[in-house]
């Protein structure tokens, strides 16, 4: 409880120090709901040369779409401020400084920072996925709803150990520079659908490296075209990612020797 | 104009390789990006179905997108970032007093950094190359077409340079030219130029325009022009198009350039 009540007063901190500069803050919005509607653009784009991506009609990419940026916004929201924030905080010395606090080190690092300038995409993700329902591409339906709620956790818990590796390796190697680009790329594998891919990859994808499991699997639940098994294939492998990874932070953390000062 | 009699050229564009090369690693990281989403769009394109119209195949599509990575990359330009960043960190103000112009700096800045990309692309497009060469074909490939090709890169390079260096000269006035050009440059670009999709595949209303606008020279046009599918009618329009462009945004840019540089106070230090 303890700390939850400081995280959400460190989240408060920084949307205070953010309001401070109001302007840069409603651009950065505007400019974060361009590149949703430019992403959106790039699917309708794509359909005038095809009719389905491997079996992916327009209707059902679009909600692979929706979910795509319904992670995406998330990341942004809670993460990526906290990765950004922390090859600063190694060169700094300022972990050191935090590392010496009574408080979980790995939960402060992970979440100190919030970002709000995401929640337009947010916001505009939902929509999509509404207006989705509201058409009947989505079909109501409690049971697959429940599923998609298990495969929207494991992709956060997936994306989060992403996060955790590369905030490991910014400790191990005393820097960060533009490690935040990778986790890009691997959102980039996740905008068209896993099924796209040649046999080998595909299961590479579904197994020791889940970015099938990021996007295609919940749009694939939402859209009543997959089964439990895989769900909660993925649920397990998120979990078991989670663990592995805590215990990397922690080996980094044990072996970090301080740099900066 | 005055910038192409400037002294010391060599020098300085030797000195920008030196200085892109300290950065290796995150040349390292920046391709690995640039070339993953090619791959992916590859990858999405060999398993559509096809509208009628579209007039590629596999191989079309995989020699398509195995040239992507580098004429994307070579026609590159980062001076929209470049340039923002030091309007807002005061070193414009060091290189405008600098005995050399400064956007010259930026257009030898600009070869150095492309240039350099081709130390990973060419072992990579080769590569990638051995995988798929029993579906790709070159049959078709004569000097002179290479010669095209080349040029098409340059013009494309350069057509790229002076429309995101139009943009970029705006951060005399607006803070934050990012959206500015994602929506001007980067985002038709993307969706036009030939990034998401072939031009060439596009209905025939959506091609012609894409054919009328300057992104299409700097991304799909050399690659068309390497697949063999334009005729040389074809080729020498899209060179006239293409250059029209560049002498135009050149006299845009250096327009933006005089009068931005009477309102530029200088911030920072």
């Amino acid at each position: 409880m303890r700390q939850i009540s400081i995280i959400l007063n460190l989240w408060k901190a920084t949307v205070i120090q953010a309001m401070e500069y109001r302007a840069s803050f409603v651009f950065s919005i505007i400019a974060n709901f361009f590149d949703f509607v430019f992403g959106l653009l790039q699917y309708l784009v794509f359909f005038t040369a095809a009719k389905s991506i491997a079996g992916w009609e327009s209707d059902q990419m679009l909600v692979l779409y929706g979910v795509f940026m319904l992670v995406f916004a998330l990341h942004f929201i809670l993460l990526y401020p906290n990765l950004v924030a922390m090859g600063d905080m190694v060169n700094s010395g300022n972990l050191d400084l935090l590392l010496t606090k009574p408080i979980n080190s790995q939960l402060v690092i992970s979440f100190r920072r919030i970002s709000l300038e995401e929640l337009g995409s947010l916001g505009t993700a939902m929509l999509l996925l509404g207006w989705q329902i509201y058409r009947g591409i989505i079909v109501f339906d409690v049971g697959n709803f429940a599923l998609f709620a298990v495969s929207m956790i494991s992709s956060l818990l997936l994306v989060y150990c992403v996060f955790l590796l590369l905030i490991s390796l910014a400790v191990i190697m005393e820097r960060l520079d533009n490690m935040s680009q990778l986790l890009w790329s691997l959102f980039a594998l996740c905008r068209y659908p896993n099924d796209i891919y040649p046999d080998r990859i595909r299961y590479a994808f579904i197994s020791f490296l889940p970015v099938a499991f990021i996007a295609t699997v919940p749009a694939s639940v939402l859209l009543g075209r997959s089964d439990s098994a895989i769900v909660w294939q993925g649920f397990v492998l998120a979990a078991a990612a989670v663990l592995f990874c805590t215990w990397l932070w922690q080996r980094a953390i044990k072996a970090y020797t301080s740099a900066g000062g | 104009m005055n910038i192409f009699a400037a002294s010391g050229k060599l020098e300085v564009l030797a000195a920008y390789f030196k200085i892109i090369l300290t950065y290796r690693g995150m040349l390292l990281i920046h391709g690995l990006r640039l070339l993953l989403l090619p791959m992916v769009l590859a990858s999405a394109w060999l398993s559509i179905e096809k509208t009628p119209g579209n007039p590629y195949g596999d191989s079309d599509y995989l020699l398509y997108y195995l040239l992507v990575p580098l004429i994307m990359n070579l026609t590159d330009s980062r001076i929209v970032f470049k340039f923002s960043l030091a309007v807002k960190d005061g070193s414009l103000n060091r290189d405008l007093l600098k005995p050399f112009p400064p956007l010259l700096g930026y257009l030898l800045e600009s070869i150095a950094n492309n240039a350099l990309q081709l130390v990973y692309l060419i072992p990579f497009s080769f590569a990638f190359w051995l995988f798929v060469r029993d579906r790709i074909v070159l049959t078709h490939l004569q000097p002179s077409l290479l010669l095209f090709f080349l040029i098409a890169i340059i013009v494309g390079w350069l057509a790229r340079l002076v429309v995101s260096g139009s943009i970029a000269l705006f951060s005399f006035w607006i803070e934050d030219v990012t959206t500015l050009n994602l929506v001007l440059n980067g985002g038709i670009w993307a969706l036009l130029g030939g990034m998401i999709v072939p031009v060439a595949t596009f209905p025939e209303k959506i091609r012609y325009i894409a054919g009328l606008l300057p992104y299409r020279y700097m991304l799909s046009f050399p690659i068309e022009i390497f697949s063999g599918r334009l005729s040389t009618a074809e080729i020498y329009q899209g060179f006239v198009t293409a250059i029209m462009w560049i002498v135009l945004f050149s006299v845009i840019m250096r327009i933006i350039w005089k009068s931005g540089l009477k309102t530029y106070t200088a911030y920072g230090g």
